[in-house]
C-alpha cells in the first residue's frame, strides 16, 4: 500500500510542531515532512511526492503565495492549503485563485479535519 | 490627550480597531483555550519619551519581551504585542500544552512568542485591512526585550508627536496581562484617520463594497 505524504511549510520551528502534532493525531500512519521556506518545499518534492501541503504565507524568501503556485503546477494533484495568520480577504483571493484552500491560524481541528479528508489520495 | 483628532474621528477609530482588536483576542483565546478580557483601547497622541513612559508605567518598570511587526499601507507604523518577562514563559506552556516536551518550553520560548505574536498582530491588521478594503503588508515578526524606550523604538524627532493605542488584555487561565499598541508618527495617523472617515462615510451612505 502507497503511503500518504504530508508537506507542512512554515518558516516557524513552533508552528510546525503544533501542526505537525495536530496531524499526527489525526492520521497517525502518514508522513510528515518540514520545509522551514518555500525554496526548500520546492527542492523537497523532487524526493518525495506530497498529498497534501499546508503553507504559511508570510515567510523569507519566495513566501507561500508563490510557492503554492508553483506546487500546484509541479504537484497537481496534490491538496494545497495555506495555513497563515494572515487573514486578508486578498490572500483568500489569491489562494483561491491558484487552487489552494485556506486555514486560519490558530489551526482549528475540525478544519483541519475537513483539509485531510477532502485531499488528494495516494497514487 | 490632544486635540489632534476630532471626537468623531476618535470614536471611528475606536471601533473599528475593537473590531480588529477583537479578532487578535479571539486567536489568543483559541490558543489559549480560555477567555481573554479586553479594555477600551486608548488612542493618545504623545512625544517619543512620555510615550516610552506611559509603557513603562503600564508594566510596572519591569522588563517586558514584545514582537513587533512594521507594517504600511496608506498609513504606515509598528504593532506591537507586548507581555511582562516574567510571565512569557506562562504563555508559553499554556498554548503549547502538551505538543512540546516540558524541557524544551524554554529552549522555544522566543520562537513560540514569535508565532503567537505573529497570529495575534496579523488577525488585528487582517481584520483592519478587511474592513477598510485595503491591503496591508506586514514584515516578519521580530522579538525585543527591555523596558519602555527600546520596546517602542521611536524614531523620530524629539518634538514629534506619535499616535499611542492601546489596549490591555488578560488571560485569566494563564494568569497573564499585555498590551497590544500601535504606533504610528502623526502623518500615518491622520492617513489611518482619513481612511477611517472615508470607509465610515460609504458605509452611511451605503456604498461600502
Amino acid at each position: 500500500m502507497t503511503e500518504t505524504i504530508i508537506l507542512l511549510v512554515d518558516d516557524s520551528r513552533v508552528a510546525r510542531m503544533m501542526t505537525r502534532a495536530a496531524v499526527a493525531k489525526l492520521r497517525p500512519d502518514w508522513v510528515i515532512i518540514e520545509a522551514a521556506s518555500g525554496e526548500d518545499a520546492l527542492s523537497a518534492i523532487a524526493l518525495d511526492r506530497p498529498n497534501y501541503v499546508l503553507l504559511d504565507v508570510n515567510m523569507p524568501g519566495i513566501g507561500g503565495l508563490e510557492t503554492a503556485r508553483q506546487l500546484r503546477f509541479r504537484c497537481p494533484s496534490a491538496a494545497i492549503s495555506l495555513l497563515t495568520a494572515n487573514i486578508q480577504d486578498s490572500i483568500r483571493e489569491q489562494a483561491a485563485l491558484i487552487g489552494a484552500g485556506f486555514m486560519a491560524k490558530p489551526l482549528k481541528e475540525d478544519e483541519l479535519i475537513r483539509f485531510l479528508d477532502g485531499g488528494s489520495k495516494p497514487s | 490627550m490632544t486635540d489632534f483628532l476630532r471626537d468623531i474621528e476618535r470614536d471611528a477609530v475606536t471601533e473599528i480597531l475593537n473590531i480588529a482588536i477583537g479578532q487578535a483576542a479571539l486567536a489568543l483565546s483559541q490558543m489559549v483555550a480560555g477567555e481573554v478580557s479586553l479594555s477600551v483601547p486608548s488612542i493618545e497622541f504623545l512625544g517619543p519619551d512620555e510615550a516610552a513612559d506611559r509603557l513603562d508605567q503600564s508594566t510596572g518598570r519591569q522588563v517586558s519581551v514584545a514582537i513587533r511587526q512594521v507594517f504600511s499601507s496608506l498609513f504606515s507604523g509598528n504593532i506591537l504585542l507586548i507581555f511582562p518577562e516574567a510571565r512569557s514563559l506562562d504563555l508559553v506552556r499554556s498554548i503549547l500544552g502538551d505538543s512540546v516536551p516540558m524541557d524544551s518550553l524554554t529552549e522555544l520560548e522566543q520562537e513560540a512568542l514569535l508565532e503567537v505574536g505573529n497570529i495575534i498582530l496579523n488577525a488585528c491588521l487582517g481584520s483592519l485591512a478587511n474592513q477598510l478594503g485595503l491591503s496591508i503588508e506586514s514584515s516578519l515578526p521580530s522579538y525585543v526585550r527591555g523596558r519602555g524606550a527600546r520596546i517602542l523604538d521611536t524614531t523620530q524627532a524629539a518634538t514629534e508627536l506619535v499616535m499611542v493605542l492601546q489596549v490591555d488584555f488578560s488571560v485569566a487561565k494563564a494568569g497573564l496581562c499585555g498590551y497590544l499598541a500601535f504606533v504610528m508618527d502623526i502623518a500615518s495617523a491622520r492617513q489611518f484617520s482619513d481612511a477611517i472617515s472615508a470607509h465610515l462615510a460609504r458605509v452611511m451612505n451605503g456604498t461600502a463594497g
